[in-house]
Formats: C-alpha cells, sequence, structure tokens
C-alpha cells in the first residue's frame, strides 16, 4: 500500500522516503485524512520543503493519485480536460444531474477542482457556519439521512460517514483505487467518484448546488502548475538571472560562524581583584563570523562578456548581506606576474604584493580557461603554482560546460594546477564544501 | 492532552486556510511547524496570536547570530554558583571569627546544582503542557544551531547541563512549536525533515483588502482601492526589494490620518512612499515608471 510513492515521488526531483510514508501513517491514524484534498495538503507538509517543491509535488500528486498527466508547459486546466480521470468523472456527474451538461469546461473543471481540493476543514467550516449540524453526533447523519432536511444536510451527512472510516478501511480503499487506476478501462475515477474517499460521494455538491468552504487548494494547484517561480531552479544550467540565489545559498557557506561562551581571564582576575579576592568568572560571549574573499575574474576576450555580469551580481548580492571583506581582481586568460585592481586593466599590482594577502582568504578564480597553448609558460604557471600553495582555499569556476573541458588544452593543464569546477550552482555547491573540508 | 483544535484566526489575525491546516497538522502530529516566506506575510504572529487566543503560555525565542543551544535549552550559572559556594566559605570564616551578619545566598543551595540551571524558552515550554514555543528567524543563527536542535526534537526531550535532570515531554503534551525563517541561509535537510513545513504564498487583493480592515477599518473602500492598486502595481515592476504587507499598513496608517479625499490625492502623488520603498535604485526605478505617468494610475482608480 502506497509503498512505491517515495520511488514515484523522487522521479518528480522530490525528498520522499519511508519517513514520507511514516509521517503519513500516523496522520492517517491521527485522522487528519479524510478527503483527497486532506491527503494533498498532508503529503504537501510532508514532502515539500521549499517553494521551488512545489510545482513538481502538485505535479507529482496529480499523477500518482489521479493518473493525470501534467505535461511541462501544460496548464492544470488543460491536463485535466484531456485525462481520462476528469472524462470518468464527468461521465458520472452528468449522469446523476444531467443539467451539468448545459455548463461549460470551465466551470466544470472548477467544480472537478473543487472536489479535489475539498478539505475536511472546509466542511467543518460550513457545519459551524451554517449551524445545521450537530457534530457532537455522528450517528445523526446515518438515521436522518433520508429525510426531509436541507439538500446541504446530505452533503454534510456523507462527510459524517467518511470522518468513520477507520484508517484500514481507508487504506483499503486506496489500494483498491490504486490497483484500479493500472487498470485501462476503470481509470483513475474512483478517487473522486462514488467509490473514492470523496465526501460528496454521490454528486451530492454538485445536485444541492452548495459550495463548501473556500477553493483555496483547487486556486494554488493551478498558480502553482506552470509558474516559474514554483519549479527548482536548474542547479546544472549556468549560472544565470534565475538560479543566482541558488547560487547565492550555496555560497553562504564559506561563511564561517561560531557563537561560544569563552572565560575571559583578563577580566576575572581584574574584577577578582577588586572584590577583594573574590573571583568570579567572567564569561565573554565569542562570536566569529569570517569571510574572506577574493574574486581573480578573467574578463578579457569576448568568450568571458557574457559571465561577467553575473558574477559580479552574485558577489555584489553576498556582499550586501554579509557586508564582509571582498576583493576583486581582473585578469586576461591567464596570471602572469601582475593582476589588475580595477577593470578597464590599468591598474596593476604584483603577484608579490599579490600574495601577501591573508592565506585565509577563499580564493574563486572565474574563467573559461581557454587561452592558446603558449599563454601557459613557466611564468603563468609558477604563478598558478604559487597561488594555490599560499591560498589553502583557492578554486577555479569554469563557465565553459564539463564536456568541453577535456577537449581543451589549457583547461586540461589548470585543472592540474588547480580544483576546477563548473559555473554553477551545485559546481559552486561543491566547491564550498570542499573548502570547508579541506578546513577541517 | 494536547491542544489540537482547528484553529482559524482570531479577530485580530486573518490566518490562511492553508496555514491553518498545516499548523493544525503539526500540532495533531507533535512536529514543529517550519513557515517560510516574505518578510511581512505574518509568520512570527501566528503562534504569538493562537497562544493569545486560547489562552496559553507562550515562550519565544529570538534567534540572533550568537544563538546556541545552551541559550535555548539551558545553561548553567557558573558565576553564581562559584559566588554562592565562596560567600559560604566567607560565611564559615566569619562565624569562626564571632560574627553575626552573613552573607546571603538569596536561598540557593550549593548541594542543589538545579538551582543553578538557568532553563531556556525550550525547556520551560517542555515542561509546560500545552504550551506555544516560538523559535524566530531560525535562518539567523549559526550554521550549527539547527542541527543542534534535531535530538530534542525528535525525542522529545533535553539534558540540562551539570544537574543531568532530564526535561522530557508526552506526545500529548508537547507544546505547539513554530519556527519561523526569512530563507536567508538553507536550512540543513535533516532538520527540514523533523518539521512540517508550510510556504505563505504573498496574500492576493482580496485577502490584502481583509488584512488590512482587520487592521485600518476605518479607512474608506475608495483609499484602500488606491492604495492596494499601487500598492500590487509596485510589486510587479521588479523591484530589488518588493513592498511587503507591513509596510503597506504603515503606509495606510500615515494616510489615514488625512481625509478620504486628500488621502487618495496622497497616494496617487505617492507622498510618503520612502515607507514602501527602502532603497535608492528602487526608488529611482519608481519614479521613472510610475511618477513620469500619473495619468494612467487616475484613470484606472477611477475605473474602479
Amino acid at each position: 500500500m502506497l509503498e512505491n510513492l517515495p520511488h514515484k515521488f523522487r522521479e518528480y526531483g522530490l525528498d520522499a522516503d519511508v519517513r514520507t510514508l511514516l509521517v503519513l501513517r500516523k496522520a492517517m491514524q491521527k485522522g487528519l485524512v479524510k478527503t483527497l484534498g486532506d491527503l494533498y495538503n498532508v503529503l504537501k507538509g510532508i514532502v515539500v520543503k521549499e517553494p521551488s517543491m512545489l510545482g513538481p509535488y502538485t505535479r507529482a500528486y496529480y499523477q500518482y493519485f489521479l493518473n493525470i498527466d501534467i505535461q511541462n508547459g501544460d496548464r492544470l486546466d488543460d491536463a485535466i480536460e484531456r485525462s481520462e480521470t476528469f472524462q470518468n468523472w464527468l461521465e458520472d456527474v452528468f449522469e446523476k444531474d444531467p443539467k451539468l451538461r448545459e455548463l461549460d469546461m470551465e466551470e466544470l473543471v472548477n467544480m472537478f477542482l473543487d472536489q479535489v481540493h475539498l478539505t475536511t476543514y472546509d466542511i467543518k467550516e460550513v457545519i459551524s457556519g451554517k449551524d445545521i449540524f450537530d457534530k457532537d453526533d455522528p450517528s445523526l447523519s446515518d438515521d436522518d439521512a433520508s429525510s426531509d432536511l436541507g439538500p446541504s444536510k446530505n452533503v454534510l451527512d456523507e462527510m459524517a460517514d467518511y470522518s468513520d472510516l477507520s484508517l484500514e478501511e481507508l487504506l483499503e480503499r486506496m489500494e483498491e483505487v490504486l490497483k484500479n487506476q493500472k487498470g485501462k478501462h476503470t481509470g483513475g475515477s474512483h478517487w473522486i467518484g462514488t467509490g473514492g474517499i470523496s465526501p460528496y460521494g454521490h454528486g451530492g455538491a454538485a445536485k444541492n448546488g452548495i459550495r463548501v468552504g473556500g477553493t483555496g487548494g483547487g486556486k494554488m494547484a493551478r498558480r502553482v502548475i506552470g509558474d516559474r517561480n514554483y519549479y527548482p531552479v536548474d542547479l546544472d544550467s549556468l549560472l544565470n538571472d534565475n538560479n543566482v540565489d541558488a547560487a547565492l545559498a550555496s555560497l553562504n557557506g564559506i561563511i564561517e560562524d561560531s557563537a561560544h561562551d569563552k572565560l575571559d581571564v583578563e577580566n576575572t582576575i581584574k574584577k577578582g581583584l577588586k572584590r577583594g579576592g573574590l573571583f568570579i568568572p567572567e564569561l565573554q560571549n565569542i562570536k566569529e563570523e569570517k569571510l574572506q574573499v577574493m574574486l581573480l575574474i578573467d574578463n578579457g576576450g569576448y568568450s568571458m562578456s557574457g559571465y561577467i555580469r553575473i558574477v559580479q551580481e552574485l558577489f555584489r548580492k553576498m556582499k550586501t548581506r554579509f557586508a564582509h571583506d571582498l576583493k576583486v581582481f581582473y585578469f586576461h586568460n591567464i596570471i602572469y606576474d601582475e593582476i589588475y585592481t580595477d577593470a578597464k586593466r590599468t591598474k596593476s599590482m604584483s603577484i608579490k604584493r599579490f600574495l601577501k594577502h591573508d592565506p585565509n582568504y577563499k580564493v574563486f578564480i572565474i574563467g573559461d580557461a581557454a587561452m592558446s597553448p603558449y599563454e601557459l609558460n613557466k611564468w603563468s604557471i609558477e604563478t598558478l603554482q604559487a597561488m594555490d600553495k599560499k591560498f589553502k582555499n583557492l578554486v577555479w569556476l569554469n563557465p565553459e560546460p564539463y564536456r568541453y573541458w577535456a577537449s581543451t588544452y589549457s583547461t586540461q593543464v589548470i585543472r592540474k594546477l588547480v580544483d576546477m569546477y563548473q559555473l554553477t550552482p551545485r559546481g559552486i555547491e561543491k566547491a564550498v564544501k570542499d573548502m570547508n573540508r579541506k578546513v577541517i | 492532552m494536547a491542544e489540537t483544535s482547528f484553529w482559524t484566526g482570531s479577530p485580530k489575525y486573518l490566518c490562511n486556510k492553508d496555514l491553518a491546516q498545516a499548523f493544525h497538522m503539526s500540532r495533531t502530529l507533535g512536529m514543529p511547524l517550519l513557515i517560510e516566506g516574505e518578510p511581512g506575510t505574518g509568520k512570527t504572529e501566528l503562534p504569538i496570536q493562537y497562544a493569545e487566543a486560547l489562552g496559553l503560555e507562550l515562550f519565544v525565542y529570538p534567534v540572533g547570530s550568537k544563538s546556541n543551544v545552551e541559550q535555548f535549552v539551558g545553561r548553567f550559572d557558573h558565576v553564581k554558583y562559584l559566588r554562592d559556594s565562596q560567600i559560604e566559605i566567607l560565611n564559615a570564616q566569619r562565624s569562626e571569627k564571632g560574627l553575626e551578619t552573613k552573607l546571603s545566598t538569596g536561598g540557593r543551595d550549593t548541594e542543589k546544582l538545579e538551582t543553578y540551571v538557568m532553563k531556556g524558552p525550550a525547556a520551560r515550554a517542555f515542561s509546560t503542557p500545552n504550551s506555544v514555543l516560538l523559535i524566530d528567524e531560525i535562518d539567523k543563527a549559526p550554521r550549527e544551531f539547527p542541527n543542534d536542535l534535531l535530538y530534542a526534537l525528535s525525542h522529545r526531550k533535553f539534558i540540562m547541563p551539570e544537574s543531568g535532570e532530564v526535561v522530557s515531554v508526552s506526545e500529548e503534551n508537547m507544546p505547539a512549536i513554530v519556527i519561523t525563517s526569512n530563507r536567508e541561509q538553507e536550512l540543513p535537510t535533516a532538520f527540514k525533515g523533523r518539521c512540517i513545513y508550510h510556504y505563505i504564498h504573498f496574500p492576493e487583493a482580496d485577502t490584502m483588502r481583509e488584512i488590512i480592515s482587520k487592521h485600518h477599518p476605518k479607512v474608506e473602500d475608495e483609499v484602500v482601492d488606491v492604495a492596494l492598486d499601487i500598492f500590487y502595481h509596485l510589486r510587479n515592476i521588479g523591484l530589488e526589494r518588493a513592498p511587503t504587507t507591513r509596510e503597506m499598513l504603515n503606509w495606510l496608517k500615515y494616510v489615514k490620518t488625512f481625509s478620504s479625499k486628500e488621502a487618495i490625492d496622497k497616494i496617487q502623488k505617492l507622498e510618503g512612499i520612502g515607507v514602501l520603498i527602502k532603497t535608492q535604485t528602487d526608488l529611482e526605478k519608481v519614479q521613472k515608471k510610475i511618477l513620469s505617468n500619473p495619468k494612467d494610475f487616475k484613470k484606472r482608480s477611477t475605473n474602479n
């Protein structure tokens, strides 16, 4: 039962594992899952751990539980309209209420979404709002189902039925539905139709024309599908405006910070003497946060021009956030015996002087490492070696796609001298991780 | 029994349904609720208003860059302990000399180590059944802080320093724990895995209207219309720092001191825009994009 859920959800890049199932199970035991909408929300709370996972989650959910396949760039409405699940559901509701045939597709899709995302809480809202249902007496619903109370009552009665479902029954039903989904003819409509766990069961809502509670879930699902903001950024694509924040997040890792209390010996003695020998330890709250970064940017050839802006943007953002020590230098293709302190490369600094910087600086060299073989001579190689020796944390970030590295001679040579990573959020993350490891 | 009723907000606080449900879920499961979202979307308000509305005790731990688990759980007050033990020696010496006056240890007993344990908000919340514990802005903490919390969160147990006293809580009495984050740094995956996660989306215009009416019930609809129009427009022109709910409320606080007509006029002229726009580049952008063609706005607002 549901054991393939983590596997399927992982295909969508979501973090799902055994624990997901355990928490979900617990949530069911506690009675948190009574409708399909509840299931959507509960799983969301467990699986989604950042906003960018919302889109993939919604897709995975629709695929897994409703058998609705949302393609890239699809709108949720279109995917629903196309699906067999929806067609079956339509047949179902039309059969019960032929008048619904007059509605246009959009309204029907809305109805469908309302039902999918209906949660227990929506129903409770109606109960308390209309004051027509005694919450404390679920048995009432069974007896009175056929009586002549208002139409809205019926919906709530059915809801009460489903609330009483035991966990075993619920699981059983879910399992059955999942099995049916795999069969060609039944499709996935059971989730919503009469046999599903939808509290509407026999199409009560549509018939009685009641709008139960809000429709937030459907609206959210619609917004999330296809909205770039709700998709994980591509960590393997080159640094660009969309993933610069992801890169920033991984760059934060280079800040060394720690907080601890330390015995302030000097103060303890001073104050102790004043007290006439009563020594009370004075503590000092030490907060260490260190970020020393040097950026060496190849702003020479045309090949680099596209990346300079974004790299500077990245580090500028970092600087405004943390206001630390950030130094930027420039070079063309490779570093010989001097390096430039301005972007126009007019003011230079000798490498000798450059190497006098604090060895704790973290150095990022950003360049494509592609140059004529003759540029890699004794001086440039020695400079690189000297820098790598001096600065324990020195990496080269290369915007060239990884697959081209092997075919560029100069890249091959430089890689042997210094650690090279790709200029992508994931590459930066790796670089930072390796830097931190070296310190320890 | 833990307080696990479904709570949908109070007259002062509009709790979005999704958030209410996530909060309910976290309390029912006894897991902390991790809320992320743009600044000014009411993350911190949730536990505060919840505790107030239900009359529950609230413990707050504002996280800062110097935070550590000791402050959060409890620390041993070495200073007091040393002082008291020295006082005991001093008192013994005095009585030897036949002096009457004694220094007081304030009723603390150096034999009982637990009297020197200063319990932090976490330990106090765990020893108060059905309380509410807010861990505010956990993303400001040093990197190791969330990881240090993992044990306590999954075992519902803290061990006090020196005294060895164990503060634990049953699942039924688990306090409602709310953790907020502004996403300034990524939290460890293992930590997130132990929380129920909720991301507060920026409220849409109709929700915003409700929020405004809760805070400034007297402001007339027309004024709110015009202000909302400009507010969402500002959020859409791609500013470096988009204005938030809190700033919108402050802006209205300013303009509501005028009559409706004056207020609309002031809003359209973007008076007091400094409340909404906080950087120089953004201000320039706004001036270029909005103030250069104010007619556009008048037209739209009269159409409404």
